[in-house]
């Protein structure tokens, strides 16, 4: 039988899973009262669905449709003047959405809070631009990497893959090693289609040898010309060995003749 | 004029607008100066920069996509290749990104040995600095000087993990090897000789009149813009603002050193020149505290962590629980718990920090780089924009972006 | 008429080398060779250490040009992405006859470590190269050998570049 393979993600996947085993979790704390976490979500209120603590980490769970909110927020009111990272996880497969996260930093409490949303696949986000400029080439990678769409970006263009690039890197649907597209790429825009054929597939064997190519690997111990065919097989060109035959070679031949 | 077809385009740098009098013209992506392969589109109207476009994405090589299918294990040498001037520094925010996430902590003498090898690190990192930054400036000489005292640091890299520029220096858990026979000597040589050497090229630059026309005042950037902009490191800190993370998020021995954080708050690129000077200063001085600290520690290496971690080689050639564990390690990679962690560090450049995403599978489900030059490289279209196209080079070097870590 | 007769043999010797010409042309490009900067990633900065004091590039002949139009070997060192595979093609049709590439460490080679969507998978794939230098990054005294064998090569070469035998890359 066939094996199945999953089209939705095709990530590597652990060749072998114990049936019975459960991962555990990283233990989320509770917000202690009269911490500073605990009136960055009094300030939030009801904008914050959940919130918990994970590895010293405060993590606010919001709607999409508020992010912009939430953030100006945690701006203006609790101190969070930095943005120091946003990007999204890919959870098309298993539930449909994506996961985004905003991560801030607070620089006179030298406290990090993360601001997590979920959005369908077809959804927009609003930009947080304006806020944080940090965001702006963020939010641009993300579509880019993703095929997130931002509304109200100033600039939403790829910017990590060219311009004519297709698909979204980052999807768990798009293979490690490419797509078709990819892997012709660069001959198509140097060369042009024609050229494939002259050029051929790329080599993703790491450890593919070709014995008969002259061109690109010298031979193993001996000379072939350069562009000889050997396809047929090589010229009979045994392996030379020295003439001079060495017996008892720990000792050297003046050696021998003093003991004749 | 040339017949342009697909296999020889014809391609101009240059573009001529009549209306408004600008003109555009095309920086990199090779270019001796642009620090890897940035590529700026520049407006200029006559000598001035008015629009900056940074072209990034020319040394993408799927860094993030490879660890969504690597183990954790296998990703780590990966991890040399984003910032490769300084590959401890990556090294070691990966491997403590994964730590936090495992819930371990390395034994004492691994983690005076990664402070050693990240205090290196950075003394390399900014000797480059200094080194690329006055040539492009036009300093010559200094980039051999610099590159003089790089040599004897990367001689000290080479002795501990036998790589001159990626390193793999550090595993999750610990450190590989412990320091080789006389290796702490030849530090305490070369911290010895390090001052001296910072002394002379400050003599050749910092009241130099020319270097000094060439940096003050040339990309200033507030305090306020550089955290908007996501700013670290040192742009922060040239920018007046204190925040370091070895000293407001504490991690590995940082909290037991004594060193000091400068800050300076002009604001511009001579400032932040200072910033690197002193910093080394800075290094030199926890080095120095480090090498005491080493003697006093046990000699394990690696932490005691059977279900993540490989127990030593004696162990595992002598007793048969050992061998399993790591065959199973090695064959399916280890399974950290459900969750996710962000780990912040002060690399040479900046924040480096490590989302990782995990599903309890031996593979990440996700992982970002938060690379510090990728912000920086988004600051230029500011930053660039009302200054001389005679000081865009001397901006690119001040920012010290590299660009294995902004592409990823 | 010369009033002595000057013996070539027994004094200083002949005053004439004889060679032949292409054994003099390649003398002269074997001994200056100007490598193009393109440093792409990480052992571009293996090749600024070979640049620098302690391997000291320059006493091979070899200065470093930032413009392809003055350079004779192309050192393509590090990883080349797909999105910049076109520069790197368009600098080497930009450099003149005669021209060598090196290319520097794995990633160049064959793609290396970096067997994902974005790299080209060796850059043999868009311009024909000559010598192929392993390593992750390749120590300065590797590239220092790579120039060496790149002169060694160039000396068994004719001087005629149409005689030599390139792959069919070069002219399409």
């Amino acid at each position: 039988m066939r094996k199945y393979t999953p089209k939705d993600n095709v990530q590597a996947k652990a060749y072998y899973t114990d049936r019975f085993w459960v991962a555990p979790r990283v233990p989320r704390e509770e917000v202690e009262a009269a911490t500073h976490f605990a009136k960055v979500v009094a300030a939030l209120g009801s904008l914050a669905k959940e919130t918990y603590i994970e590895i010293g980490q405060l993590v606010i769970h919001i709607n999409a449709g508020e992010n912009f909110q939430v953030l100006k927020t945690l701006k203006e009111q609790c101190g969070y003047t930095q943005c120091s990272e946003q990007s999204a996880v890919d959870y098309l497969a298993k539930d449909g959405e994506f996961e985004l996260f905003y991560q801030l930093l607070n620089i006179h409490e030298a406290k990090r809070v993360r601001v997590v949303c979920r959005i369908k696949k077809d959804e927009a986000i609003e930009s947080i631009v304006p806020l944080f400029k940090s965001a702006n080439f963020a939010e641009r990678e993300m579509f880019d990497m993703f095929g997130i769409k931002v509304n109200n970006h100033p600039f939403l263009k790829r910017i990590i893959m060219p311009d004519d690039w297709e698909g979204h890197p980052l999807l768990k649907t798009y293979p490690l090693q490419g797509d078709e597209f990819a892997s012709w790429y660069e001959v198509d825009k140097i060369f042009g289609k024609e050229y494939r054929d002259i050029i051929g597939p790329e080599n993703r064997d790491p450890a593919r040898i070709d014995r008969y190519d002259t061109k690109r690997f010298s031979r193993i111990g001996y000379e072939v010309p350069f562009g000889a065919d050997i396809s047929k097989g090589e010229t009979k060109q045994p392996i030379e060995y020295s003439e001079t035959f060495m017996t008892n070679y720990n000792k050297s031949s003046k050696q021998l003749d003093e003991r004749k | 004029m040339q017949q342009p077809n697909k296999l020889t385009p014809f391609f101009e740098n240059l573009n001529f607008e009549r209306e408004d009098n600008t003109m555009v013209i095309n920086f990199g992506p090779q270019h001796p100066s642009a620090h890897g392969q940035l590529r700026l589109v520049l407006e200029l109207d006559g000598e001035l920069v008015t629009k900056a476009y940074p072209d990034i994405g020319y040394l993408h090589r799927g860094i993030e996509k490879m660890a969504e299918n690597m183990t954790y294990n296998e990703f780590l040498p990966t991890t040399d290749r984003l910032d490769y001037i300084a590959s401890t520094s990556n090294n070691y925010a990966y491997a403590l990104a994964v730590e936090k996430l495992l819930g371990i902590e390395a034994p004492r003498r691994a983690q005076v040995i990664r402070t050693m090898l990240l205090e290196i690190n950075r003394i390399m990192s900014h000797l480059f600095f200094l080194a690329t930054h006055a040539l492009d400036v036009g300093a010559m000489s200094v980039f051999l000087y610099a590159f003089r005292e790089r040599e004897y640091a990367m001689d000290l890299m080479e002795d501990y993990c036998g790589a001159r520029l990626t390193h793999s220096a550090v595993r999750i858990g610990g450190v590989p090897l412990d320091l080789p026979a006389g290796w702490t000597e030849k530090l305490a040589i070369y911290l010895a000789k390090m001052p001296e050497a910072i002394k002379m090229y400050e003599d050749l630059l910092t009241e130099n009149r020319i270097w000094k026309m060439r940096l003050e005042n040339v990309g200033v950037i507030s305090g306020e813009d550089a955290l908007n902009w996501g700013c670290s490191g040192i742009m922060l800190r040239g920018s007046g603002i204190q925040y370091d993370i070895r000293k407001e998020e504490p991690y590995e021995l940082y909290s037991e050193l004594d060193f000091d954080i400068p800050v300076s708050d002009r604001c511009d690129s001579y400032g932040r020149y200072r910033l690197y000077m002193e910093e080394m200063k800075e290094s030199v001085k926890i080095l120095k505290q480090l090498i005491p600290m080493y003697f006093e520690t046990e000699p394990q290496l690696m932490a005691h962590a059977p279900q993540y971690i490989s127990a030593p080689k004696e162990e595992i050639m002598t007793q048969n629980y050992a061998l399993m564990q790591h065959f199973v390690l090695v064959a399916q990679g280890m399974r950290p718990p459900k969750g996710e962690v962000y780990a912040p560090t002060e690399s040479p450049k900046g924040e480096l920090g490590f989302y990782i995403k995990s599903e309890g599978e031996p593979y990440a489900y996700r992982l970002k780089c938060r690379a510090p030059s990728f912000f920086h490289t988004g600051l230029l279209q500011e930053l660039l924009v009302g200054t001389y196209i005679a000081d865009v080079v001397t901006i690119i070097g001040t920012t010290n972006i590299v660009f294995g870590e902004v592409d990823r | 008429m010369a009033q002595h007769q000057v013996n070539y043999a027994s004094s200083a010797g002949l005053p004439i080398a004889l060679t032949s010409v292409d054994k003099l042309v390649n003398w002269g490009r074997s001994n200056s060779l100007w490598p193009l900067t393109y440093g792409l990633a990480c052992c571009a900065i293996e090749m600024m250490a070979t640049g620098a004091g302690r391997y000291d590039f320059d006493r091979m002949g070899t200065i470093f040009r930032a413009s392809p139009r003055q350079a004779d070997v192309m050192i393509l060192a590090g990883t080349l992405s797909k999105k910049h595979s076109e520069f790197a093609r368009r600098l080497y049709d930009q450099m003149t006859e005669p021209k060598w590439v090196i290319s520097m460490g794995s990633c160049a080679n064959t793609g290396g470590m970096f067997n994902t969507y974005a790299t080209v998978q060796g850059v043999d794939r868009i311009i024909p190269v000559d010598i192929y230098l392993p390593g992750c990054a390749p120590r300065p005294e590797t590239l220092q050998y790579a120039l060496m064998m790149l002169q060694k090569k160039i000396r068994r070469e004719s001087a005629d570049m149409k005689k030599n035998k390139k792959q069919n890359l070069r002219l399409v």
